[in-house]
């Protein structure tokens, strides 16, 4: 298998142009996650018109405007996106010094009592965050990390020691998000949360020279708060749909990962005879909820002839229900309906070919 | 990759050099001074992984030959057996062999009690089934992947030096070296000077959700225990409505509660692994909810037990007469880290597995029609047997 | 089809079509338009604007799911975290301003998805679906002039209904498709002619995104763009109750909005029985039907032969039948003058 960029060519028009105040859905399944197609959007947005990609002729992402982005994660840690965007060439700890990137901790305190109070540092002062000293620690926490040279490596390498203690102290530049209280309330707090850091990071900073720079929200999988909250804690679909609705406002444009397996899907649709659940019931109204309002949809399946060695899955990119909204905005992004097939590399590489190639 | 490499290490005669590595460990052990028993870095990418007690297991476990830290493996089982339970045993028995911390949800001591007794090392009781793997590999080309797979952790041992081998050079007996994966007799007891260590978690009513409950005293457990000790957390049938009330089955109690025990292992500095069990029968895989607990999971294997009695089962499946016939399938929904990352590559994906349950170890194999021994009555016992699904598969 | 019903509905129905999207006379106080992923209702929302706009209507957006205002839309009111009160007032406030001033005498009221209103869980008991929406259409009081309301409601079709709150209560599609004057299926032109293909060949209908059922998949939709070029546009399903309580039930086609000018006045809309994909003229049926294949043999028949051929019964014709055992079978044969009877051989 010929390995690709970093960016696929092929993914390059779906992920690079995500119009104004669009909302694009990327929905997985079990066996097809998403998430590689959630760092390849961070790829896009965070490397800009630099010497690789000018080599490459991605003048897509050659705009000239820096991106900034947000990703708020509500299945996985700071840790894992920071391994995996490594392997990409990403180095999001640098990036968040830099207040181009800021990472939102959905996973580690979002269900914890509020007993066990943590002491959050707040973040987004601009000032003091360049003259805080801890971020050397960074480099050392890397350790996990993949080493790049793949192949062969009989030579002992470094054992994974215990984590060391200074560094599980430090929790890194995340804000982490815990979920209070009951209905829209809750939802409510966590939107601010997340506004506070979208505005911080979009604030200039002195040398930047940008004005109002593009901040792009990521929701990893946010469809957890509905499952894991549901109807009687007052949250439903229409709830979720209007709390993303309103972080979408903060944001230019904004990527939203959900589970569209067909339990959670087809069970509760109209074309299924058997009672459903609410979750069931909620979780497709969310899921198809933000298909229609969604500019574009790109779904993850696994292969339909089961599982191959040199395929990870199905893409397929289609037109939401929202495209066509807003003609002055479409024309700049010209992208077609496509299928794909796509491999994830053990090195983190990603190559899509279409079938048969 | 490392899985040509161990098939390079596979001709090069595998069985053997897992045998011989305690002696030529010793010389490469200084170099990796830190480390804990029962924990080696993956020969995939480096990362800690732990062993589940169950060779086969290990091995399926995408090229990480082991559970890696911090992951929460499902096992979901079909039916009223309990081979699930089976693999839950030896996973906390390796546990308490390697003097790792388990907790145990919802059951009562006698369940600690009843872990099975520890033969040794894996690679030790593997070499005597390797010669009978060796007969049989003379009988068809094909069957030779079923070598490689169960060569997985000599091999990988021998690439991947861990740490742990160091302190079986100064250990005498043999028998308590703390190798990775050990070997357990199910008919017996497990008797381990930490065996009492086992945290029992009950489940008892208070005014708090249980699983609330059970979450806090989890947390508790671990944040008062050493900073470099392992966990292991060992949930037994999750939901069975004999030991859970029935308003655990609810998504607001279970998916917060799975969401924490997610977040405690992903907690900078934490070492924890998690093996949970879920009876299908009643909570069944086409539903929304144990799709999400599937979503919240690193790993997710389904066990689906052949229904047949054993006396039709002698002749189905079993690829040779001396070997133990399967006792089921085995479907591989997600793996830690593969998937997550994105899926594919994995050399196991794509089979069909069978396993099987015997009183010394638990097997996975891959799953495959049995040779044409010219038997008409083996082969059409096969056909009514376990083969129709293969063919379902085919056609 | 006859050729007298065709005219016969291309110029009674396709009247009716411009009248309702145009939003003459009040023709339809509500509309409900049903859409799905597979087709959602965007086109059609933009033709209701732009015609909208051609007749200078004030055109009031309720948006449940739409972020920015549309083009063209006068008032856009976002109903995000607001109650059905607090939507009302609003829409009222929105034409409040232009009533006073403005000569406006007609007004279009969108609502682009009634879905999360139908959903949402901080409704009180008392809130029916029904006195909400025909609060639009009341004037709010007495003495307001009065205005010619026309309310176009969006249902997605594919969002699975929340639990009735009482069992016996109707659905909230039931309830609207009973309330609605006018409602509007929409299709996807595409899938509609999948599914003729595949009728006509007597197969099963093909299904296209969550019907189909399959893991992971939302959308079936994939736009041929690059082969099939006119078969963009949308399928109307359009059911209408007149007054008089007759229904009316026709098949439109919409072209997409790139096919003409913004400020074209003419009707664009056509019977789907009109359009080329969907019904290929007859010309070339019937034109090149006539032309046998050329050849050097005379392979046609003269009308007398045809005639003749016809008029042939064939052998066993009368045991199809079936008068029994025995009785059906029989060689037919009518004898001829040529025939040489013979009566101890030939028997019939």
């Amino acid at each position: 298998m010929p390995s690709q960029p970093p960016l696929p060519p092929l993914l390059t028009p779906y992920a690079s142009s995500l119009p104004p105040s669009s909302l694009t859905v990327l929905s997985s399944v079990l066996g097809a996650t998403g998430n590689w197609l959630v760092l390849r959007f961070l790829y896009a947005a965070l490397t800009t018109s630099s010497v690789s990609d000018a080599a490459l002729g991605l003048s897509e992402t050659s705009h000239g405007k820096k991106r900034k982005v947000v990703l708020v994660s509500f299945l996985r840690g700071w840790d894992f996106w920071r391994t995996e965007a490594k392997r990409l060439g990403l180095d999001l700890a640098r990036l968040t010094d830099k207040q181009e990137f800021a990472f939102v901790d959905g996973l580690s305190e979002l269900f914890s009592a509020p007993s066990t109070a943590s002491t959050q540092a707040p973040i987004h002062q601009s000032s003091l965050r360049g003259a805080v000293p801890p971020r050397t620690v960074l480099p050392l926490r890397s350790q996990p990390g993949p080493v790049p040279a793949r192949g062969p490596q009989p030579a002992p390498r470094p054992v994974a020691a215990a984590p060391n203690p200074p560094a599980s102290k430090e929790i890194g530049p995340v804000k982490r998000l815990r979920l209070s209280g009951n209905g829209p309330a809750a939802l409510d707090a966590l939107e601010k949360d997340i506004a506070a850091v979208i505005n911080g990071v979009r604030t200039p900073t002195p040398g930047d020279g940008q004005e109002d720079p593009e901040v792009l929200l990521v929701l990893d999988q946010p469809d957890l708060l509905l499952a894991a909250t549901g109807p009687s804690k007052g949250i439903g679909a229409t709830e979720m749909g209007d709390w993303v609705m309103g972080l979408q406002q903060y944001a230019h444009a904004t990527v939203l990962t959900v589970s569209a397996d067909s339990p959670l899907i087809h069970n509760a649709s109209t074309f299924a005879h058997q009672p459903s659940t609410p979750l069931e019931t909620e979780h497709a109204a969310f899921a198809i909820g933000t298909a229609h309002r969604a500019h574009m949809v790109m779904q993850l399946r696994n292969l339909e002839t089961g599982a191959a060695r040199d395929v990870s899955g199905v893409l397929r990119v289609s037109k939401g229900g929202a495209w066509g909204q807003n003609d002055s905005t479409e024309g700049d992004s010209h992208w077609e309906e496509k299928e794909v097939l796509y491999f994830v590399q053990r090195d983190g590489g990603v190559s899509v070919f279409g079938r048969g190639e | 990759m490392s899985f040509r490499k161990r098939n390079i290490g596979l001709s090069a005669g595998f069985d053997r050099n897992g045998a011989v590595n305690p002696s030529a460990q010793p010389q490469q052990a200084p170099a990796t001074p830190e480390s804990t028993p029962g924990v080696r870095p993956s020969p995939d990418d480096g990362r800690p992984t732990t062993s589940t007690g169950t060779p086969s297991l290990d091995n399926l476990l995408a090229g990480h030959g082991g559970l890696p830290i911090g992951k929460i493996l499902l096992v979901e089982e079909n039916g009223t057996t309990d081979f699930a339970g089976a693999l839950l045993r030896y996973y906390a028995a390796e546990g308490v062999v390697q003097d790792q911390k388990i907790h145990v949800v919802g059951m009562p001591e006698q369940w600690g009690r009843s872990l099975p007794g520890l033969i040794g090392p894996a690679d030790a009781v593997d070499e005597k089934q390797d010669k009978r793997k060796g007969d049989r590999m003379k009988i068809a080309w094909r069957y030779e992947r079923l070598g490689e797979f169960g060569a997985g952790i000599a091999g990988s041992r021998a690439s991947v030096p861990s740490g742990d081998q160091s302190q079986s050079a100064t250990d005498a007996s043999v028998d308590k070296r703390p190798a990775f994966c050990h070997a357990f007799d199910l008919t017996k007891r497990l008797t381990h000077p930490s065996i009492t260590n086992l945290n029992y978690i009950p489940l008892a009513p208070s005014n708090e959700p249980l699983l609330v409950t059970i979450q806090k005293r989890l947390q508790a457990a671990i944040a008062s225990s050493p900073p470099n000790t392992v966990h292991r957390i060992v949930i037994p049938s999750l939901l069975n409505p004999t030991i859970y009330p029935p308003e655990t089955s609810q998504p607001d109690h279970l998916l917060p509660f799975l969401h924490s025990l997610r977040a405690l292992m992903s907690a900078p500095g934490a070492r924890i692994t998690a093996m949970i069990t879920l009876p299908l029968s009643l909570f069944p895989r086409s539903t929304g909810l144990v799709r999400w607990m599937e979503i919240l999971s690193d790993g997710v294997i389904e066990l689906c037990p052949f229904p047949h009695s054993s006396d039709a089962l002698a002749t189905s499946g079993a690829a040779t007469s001396h070997e133990e016939p399967p006792q089921g399938m085995l479907k591989v929904h997600r793996l830690p880290v593969l998937h997550e990352r994105g899926g594919g590559s994995d050399q196991n994906i794509g089979l069909d597995w069978a396993f099987t349950l015997s009183r010394k170890r638990f097997e996975i194999k891959p799953f495959s029609l049995p040779p044409d021994e010219g038997d008409k009555e083996g082969q059409e016992a096969a056909v009514t047997g376990g083969m129709p699904k293969k063919a379902d598969l085919e056609f | 089809m006859a050729p007298t019903n065709t005219s016969h509905r291309q110029t009674h129905n396709l009247l009716l079509i411009s009248k309702l999207l145009s939003l003459r006379d009040t023709a339809s106080p509500l509309t409900l338009v049903l859409d799905s992923l597979e087709q959602p209702a965007t086109p059609l929302i933009k033709e209701y604007i732009r015609r909208a706009k051609l007749s200078k209507t004030h055109i009031t957006f309720i948006a449940f799911e739409t972020l920015k205002p549309l083009e063209g839309v006068d008032a856009f009111v976002s109903a995000r975290r607001k109650t059905p009160l607090e939507i009302l007032k609003a829409v009222g406030a929105a034409y409040q301003d232009v009533s006073s001033s403005g000569p406006s005498r007609r007004r279009l009221i969108l609502i682009d998805a009634i879905n999360p209103l139908l959903h949402s869980k901080k409704n009180d008991p008392q809130f029916h679906i029904s006195t909400f929406l025909s609060s639009f259409l009341i004037p709010s009081s007495p003495t307001a002039p009065k205005v010619e309301v026309s309310l176009v409601v969006n249902f997605h079709q594919d969002v699975p209904n929340p639990p009735a709150q009482s069992p016996y209560a109707p659905s909230p599609l039931s309830m609207l498709t009973y309330l609605a004057t006018t409602i509007i299926r929409l299709h996807s032109f595409s899938h509609i002619l999948a599914h003729k293909a595949a009728r006509d060949r007597s197969l099963a209908a093909p299904v296209f995104g969550l019907e189909e059922e399959q893991d992971g998949v939302l959308l079936g939709r994939l736009d041929k763009s690059t082969g099939n070029e006119s078969a963009d546009g949308i399928v109307l399903e359009l059911e209408h109750r007149r007054k008089s309580g007759r229904g009316v039930l026709e098949w439109y086609f919409l072209p997409s909005a790139s096919r003409y000018p913004p400020q074209y006045v003419k009707e664009i809309v056509t019977l789907l029985d009109d359009h080329p994909l969907y019904r290929p003229p007859q010309e070339p049926d019937t034109g090149a039907g006539e032309e046998e294949p050329e050849s050097t043999f005379e392979l046609r028949l003269t009308e007398r032969q045809r005639r003749e051929r016809e008029g042939v019964v064939l052998p066993y014709f009368d045991a199809q039948q079936g008068d029994g055992p025995g009785e059906g079978g029989r060689i037919l044969y009518d004898m001829g003058e040529e025939d040489d009877f013979d009566e101890e051989e030939d028997e019939i």
